[in-house]
């Protein structure tokens, strides 16, 4: 019993010399996308796939994304950028992006003219494995241009 | 140079023993307070919470008869008084239900990451560590909370009401003076969430001189340095099984300012709550609030969850 006393005595400045050497984590800068000039639309979760991912558009997306046009604006321009779920380190509670798995580019262009189309592209990333399917075209598109904006104050 | 004498040592001792003697006389007594609300949660993790943590977050405090004596009993009076202060066991219903829950996933997160119950505590107390398994009691109960599952399924609000809309035409300004502004909208993005414990989706934002320190791996990160969090309810998955953004629920600010915020680890913190981005906290003391829990679990990073690790 004595033996504790003393115990917590003499461990008390151990400990507060002890707290200096804190490590320090290591940064991963390669997890970021820089997206341009584009703006954010939204972000999405899909936890059947394990995977989050942030929508951008520039002016003419984004209007898009906010009105009910009756047709797309041709010039819209969308960045999908998918990174695998990863839990948040320091708190169980929390998944959030890590390796980058696909980013997509979707360009609303004028065909002739009174028709549109699209300009669609996929990429890999390094979270991308090779046994992966890409996705189909179509649904992608449909799905991409289909996303309402998120509100923002 | 003459030696010190038996005179000497035979006095030093007296002076010592006085000084023990009268520490123990003005040493504090530990009281306990009345149970007025105390916390209701399954057997099993009480039973945890109880050996572990009630010694110092509770008014039930336990204290051996090693821990009344001087200088030991003053350390551990300042300890449980700290810890009260933080949450209580025994006055639960002092904290709004969001609240509960949130303390109780970051209770799981301190014995996580071997921040609690502390170390010194341990050191005395053997019995008192929380083991894997034990952990993993609590992990499960955690996710069985109401916030873990919940759904925005309310229509989604884009505007301000328009009552507040006329009523606050002025720019939010934080307790601490921090003002709100939509600067970040311009920023990039260093990371995006699902935080599932109380069911919210977040988009965080960092200025430039942020992403660039990122870009260099520079900790701790330098003043000027900004982060915006901005947090969505979220919406029923779909049968793909996305998730979409809900209602806007808040927006959270970071200011590096390592002077100006001295006490809360250099950053500013601000909360601006709904679409009329209402100041959250009732007096200055919120931001210490904040700054508790980021200061416990993310000291590695500069006191910042969200930033890209490998
Ligand atoms: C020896 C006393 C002691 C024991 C035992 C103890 N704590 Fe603490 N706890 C403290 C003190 C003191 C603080 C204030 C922060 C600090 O000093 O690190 C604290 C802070 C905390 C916080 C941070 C609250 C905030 O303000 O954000 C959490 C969470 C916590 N304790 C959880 C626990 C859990 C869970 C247990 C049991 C497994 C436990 N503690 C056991 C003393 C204790
Ligand atoms: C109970 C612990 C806790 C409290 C209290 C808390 N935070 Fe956080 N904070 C977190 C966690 C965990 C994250 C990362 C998780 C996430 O965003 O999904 C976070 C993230 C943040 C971020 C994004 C940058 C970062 O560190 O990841 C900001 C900004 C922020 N919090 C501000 C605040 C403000 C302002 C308050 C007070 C009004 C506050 N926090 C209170 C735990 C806390």
């Amino acid at each position: 019993m004595k033996s504790t006393i003393s115990l917590y005595i003499i461990a008390l400045p151990l400990l507060m010399l002890s707290c200096d050497d804190r490590n320090t984590a290591q940064l991963a800068p390669e997890y970021l996308y820089d997206a341009g000039n584009q703006k954010v639309i939204k972000s999405i979760i899909n936890n059947k796939k394990g995977t989050i991912a942030m929508l951008y558009g520039n002016d003419l997306a984004l209007e898009n994304a906010s009105k009910s046009l009756p047709k797309p604006n041709i010039g819209a321009n969308y960045t999908l950028v998918t990174w695998k779920q990863k839990p948040m380190p320091q708190w169980y509670g929390t998944k959030m992006n890590g390796e980058i798995y696909s980013v997509e580019h979707l360009k609303v262009v004028q065909r002739n003219a009174t028709q549109f189309a699209f300009d669609y592209d996929f990429q890999t990333g390094k979270g991308y494995q090779p046994g992966d399917g890409r996705p189909e075209e179509q649904q992608r598109i449909k799905f991409i241009t289909s996303q309402r904006a998120a509100v923002f104050p | 140079m003459k030696k010190p004498g038996l005179k000497f040592y035979k006095s030093a001792a007296v002076v010592l023993t006085l000084i023990f003697v009268g520490m123990q006389i003005s040493s504090p007594d530990i009281e306990n307070p009345p149970v007025t609300s105390e916390i209701v949660a399954p057997a099993d993790v009480k039973q945890i919470l109880e050996r572990a943590c009630y010694d110092c977050h509770s008014n039930e405090a336990k204290v051996e008869w090693f821990d009344k004596i001087a200088p030991a009993s003053f350390l551990i009076k300042r300890d449980i008084e700290e810890a009260r202060s933080r949450f209580n066991f025994s006055e639960w219903d002092k904290n709004p239900a969001g609240v509960q829950e949130l303390l109780l996933w970051e209770m799981v997160n301190a014995i996580e990451q071997g921040k609690m119950p502390l170390k010194r505590y341990q050191l005395a107390h053997p019995g008192g560590k929380v083991s894997e398994s034990e952990l993993a009691v609590l992990k499960k109960y955690v996710n069985t909370l109401p916030g873990r599952h919940k759904v925005d399924t309310a229509r989604i609000v884009a505007q301000p009401s328009s009552s507040q809309k006329v009523s606050t035409p002025k720019t939010p300004v934080s307790l601490n003076g921090i003002p709100y502004s939509a600067d970040y909208k311009n920023w990039k993005i260093i990371s995006v969430t699902d935080k599932f414990d109380g069911g919210s989706m977040r988009i965080v934002y960092g200025n430039d001189i942020m992403v660039k320190a990122i870009g260099k791996r520079q900790l701790p990160f330098p003043d000027g340095a900004r982060i915006v969090k901005v947090v969505w309810g979220k919406q029923a998955e779909d049968k793909e099984g996305n998730v979409l953004p809900g209602n806007f629920q808040n927006a959270q600010f970071m200011i590096k300012d390592s002077k100006k915020y001295s006490t809360t680890e250099g950053w500013g913190f601000a909360k601006f709550d709904g679409l009329d981005l209402k100041p959250a906290g009732k007096t200055i003391l919120f931001e210490q609030t904040c700054a508790n829990c980021h200061r416990l679990l993310a000291p590695e990073n500069d006191f910042v969850f969200n930033v890209p690790t490998k």
